[in-house]
């Protein structure tokens, strides 16, 4: 890699660390908690003396996001083919889902806690609402790109319809599919996230919320960590997927 | 006639992943004024190298390119107006905006820069066309336009790197002989790349026959003969058949 | 029939069907009221908060506005910069694709504690949020410009700065609108989510708070009068992205 490159990053990064640093000495300790604070929280944290049922917190995140994602996956791919296979119903059904892709998709949220309470399952109901978007759209995407000419000669090779859908359509949009999968996942995560943030009981956004309730500036940011690590390992196994995915289609 | 185009000992090299690439070397040719001169050559011959550093859109490595007695160091828009193998026709700009592009770069006030456009449609065969987008026009319309926007700058040296490459053959003939009629109307000096041995002997009062990869003057044929060319006359297939045997070889050795 | 009249015949049957469905279940008490109103109950409802659900909108909708203001500018001003510089680009790029991938509401309560309560962390926050699709697309779309139509400027003696204006601008334009549509809905979700989190005066204050009170027909009412709001703002957006993109006629 470019030397030029590496060294403006480093100076980026040394430069906000360094800020972050600076300010979070001189000023309000409640606020600006410079990195030199954050590090000993974030032990705290993991050795699970600031919050001692961290682990249980972070298997329930863990859950929801499973179970919405999952479930986000059924009802994309399924609503996806429907849209997709039949040309009425795609023409017909498609602009009402774009107008509802339009809408902030956090006004769905209180609805419902009103209907879902404050526990996993209203988080699970909005990050199964998040994810579900991307994923419809990307197999609705994935079967308008398909070449109709690899159909047209699928046919003159005697395929029938399932067959010529097996052989030809899946392999085609597979990696148009996979991306919305992975995009489906990475929102899935934010509509949890978000969902106990703004009101639960229990999971990793309660913790963040707890912390920054109390003025526990160090804690919370370590927890923000943990949280975005999650995340970020989450994302990462889709990306090995999708580049496997990849592989197979070029 | 006074050398419009001097061209001396030129030579290109380019760095690629796999080493330096020679694409001229030791080049020198000289251009009259008024002429029709080709550059004709085996694919990676460098041809489109030479005609980018006459436009000053390349630099040489080695030697001197003069045009009118200045040297060339950048795009000289108010003496050289190049058309490229695409278009590049800006797709959200009319027909007419198209034209127009070189006089805007220039400051010309937008009354009189309709105005040159306009009359210019005539010519170019786009007088109705002139609100249309370039989506809406056919190849050959496109090529037009993109050749009516070198015009329009009205420079006396016009280079044309393969403008009809991606036509059709029938496209190819008609816009050549189309391409003749504005060149014998506007008196311009052209310098045109083909891959077309046919384009070479319709077009030209001297076409240069370049060799192989690294590039350089193989040999240079003069056509002095009236138009329109009488292709099948003795003269001419006599002709066709030195290009043939002069370029056959550095095909041979540039598809090694 | 031709299909154009076939589709919105059955997007018009389904939306009724829908609807009458809804209000039988609803009347014939096969579910709970207090979840699941009616919608007759619904449109009553909307008469009710009608005002105050308005003033609430425009209170979310003035906030939007002006993260949106700022969001656009520096997202489509960084974008022309990442896009135009090479090595800015590659070395700033791990950054703006990890903070792209964020969520946003993890550094909401930091930027609280900084801001206060209040509109400003409300439009931070919502300007931040609307920013990165932006830069984003724009940094693409700048970096992508066509090749040839950079050399033919060139060689008609375009100089910098009407490389920029004459090719570089006309040419991203549509990938601009397409972000500022994605900015519209990202700058407006930023908002909401401030208000609901921190109990701001706005429409995200007046939706948690019916929810809070379980009145479930205003709810939905409150709902419904936001959600027809955005697909307005959007739907307006693309009428414009049409109109301003007629030179690329099927293309979008």
């Amino acid at each position: 890699m470019n030397k030029q490159i590496v060294l403006i990053r480093a100076v980026i990064l040394i430069v906000m660390l360094g800020a972050w640093e600076i300010v979070g000495r001189t000023a309000n300790p409640a606020l600006y908690v410079p990195p030199s604070a954050a590090i000993p929280a974030l032990g705290r944290l993991l050795t699970l003396h600031s919050y001692p049922d961290l682990l249980e917190h972070l298997l329930l995140t863990l859950r929801e996001i499973l179970i919405a994602y999952a479930m986000a996956i059924a009802a994309g791919l399924g609503a996806g083919f429907a849209l997709g296979v039949n040309r009425l119903v795609g023409r017909a059904y498609g602009p009402i889902l774009a107008a509802l892709y339009a809408v902030p998709a956090v006004v769905w949220y209180p609805s419902l806690m009103l209907f879902f309470g404050l526990d996993a399952a209203s988080k699970i109901a909005f990050g199964f609402l998040l994810g579900f978007f991307p994923i419809t759209l990307a197999v609705l995407a994935g079967i308008r790109q398909v070449n109709p000419q690899l159909l047209v000669v699928a046919r003159a090779f005697g395929a029938d319809g399932v067959t010529a859908f097996r052989k030809v359509t899946l392999p085609a949009m597979l990696f148009t599919l996979v991306g919305g999968l992975r995009t489906g996942l990475a929102l899935a995560v934010i509509g949890v996230i978000v969902g106990e943030v703004l009101g639960s009981k229990s999971g990793m956004g309660s913790l963040i919320n707890h912390a920054y309730g109390l003025f526990r500036t160090p804690d919370y940011i370590a927890l923000v960590v943990v949280t975005l690590v999650l995340i970020v390992g989450s994302d990462a196994v889709a990306a090995l997927l999708e580049r496997r995915a990849q592989r197979w289609t070029e | 006639m006074h050398d419009l185009i001097v061209v001396e000992g030129v030579s290109k090299r380019y760095v690629t992943s796999s080493g330096p690439v020679d694409a001229l070397r030791d080049v020198s040719l000289s251009v009259g004024t008024g002429e029709f001169c080709t550059l004709i050559g085996p694919s990676g011959c460098g041809k489109s190298t030479l005609l980018g550093i006459l436009g000053g859109l390349v630099g040489a490595d080695d030697g001197r390119v003069a045009i009118d007695g200045r040297p060339v160091d950048g795009p000289d828009p108010r003496r050289v107006a190049t058309v490229f193998q695409d278009p590049g026709l800006f797709p959200w700009r009319t027909t007419l905006e198209n034209v127009e592009f070189g006089l805007e770069l220039q400051g010309m006030p937008a009354a009189r820069r309709r105005r040159v456009a306009t009359d210019l449609l005539g010519p170019l065969g786009l007088r109705d066309f002139a609100a249309k987008y370039p989506r809406e026009l056919s190849g050959g319309m496109r090529q037009r336009v993109a050749i009516g926007r070198a015009l329009a700058i009205d420079t006396p040296i016009v280079l044309m790197d393969e403008p009809f490459g991606a036509l059709d053959e029938q496209t190819r003939v008609l816009m050549g002989e189309w391409l003749l009629e504005i060149w014998r109307r506007t008196r311009k000096t052209i310098v045109f790349v083909t891959h077309s041995l046919h384009e070479a002997l319709a077009l030209s009062t001297r076409v240069v026959i370049m060799t192989a990869r690294p590039g350089r003057i193989k040999s240079v044929l003069e056509l002095p003969m009236p138009y329109p060319r009488a292709m099948e006359s003795p003269e001419l297939v006599g002709l066709r058949a030195k290009l043939w045997s002069d370029i056959r070889d550095e095909s041979l050795r540039a598809m090694q | 029939m031709n299909e154009t009249v076939r589709v919105r015949v059955v997007q018009l049957l389904s939306v009724a069907a829908l609807l009458i469905a809804w209000e039988a279940v609803a009347r014939a008490g096969w579910v709970d009221p207090l979840f699941v109103p009616a919608p007759s109950a619904v449109a009553r409802a909307l008469g009710r908060i009608g005002a105050a659900a308005l003033a609430g909108l425009g209170e979310t909708l003035l906030k939007a506005a002006i993260a949106y203001v700022l969001a656009v500018v520096i997202g489509v001003g960084g974008g022309i910069l990442l896009g135009s510089v090479r090595p800015l680009r590659q070395a700033v790029n791990p950054f703006v694709i990890a903070l792209y991938g964020m969520p946003k509401i993890l550094v909401l309560p930091w930027i609280m504690l900084f801001l206060g309560f209040g509109a400003t962390p409300a439009v931070v926050y919502a300007t931040i949020h609307g920013v990165f699709p932006i830069l984003v697309l724009v940094t693409g779309a700048v970096r992508d410009v066509d090749a040839t139509l950079v050399t033919v400027a060139r060689a008609f003696g375009a100089r910098r700065w009407q490389l920029y204006w004459k090719v570089v601008l006309p040419a991203i334009v549509p990938t601009v609108l397409a972000g500022m549509r994605l900015g519209v809905v990202f700058c407006l979700l930023g908002v909401l989510v401030v208000e609901m989190f921190a109990g701001l005066r706005g429409m995200g204050y007046v939706l948690s708070s019916l929810a809070n009170g379980f009145q479930a027909p205003e709810l939905f009412a409150a709902t419904a009068l936001v959600s027809a709001a955005s697909i307005v703002i959007v739907l307006s957006l693309d009428a414009l992205n049409d109109r301003l993109s007629q030179w690329r006629g099927d293309l979008r």
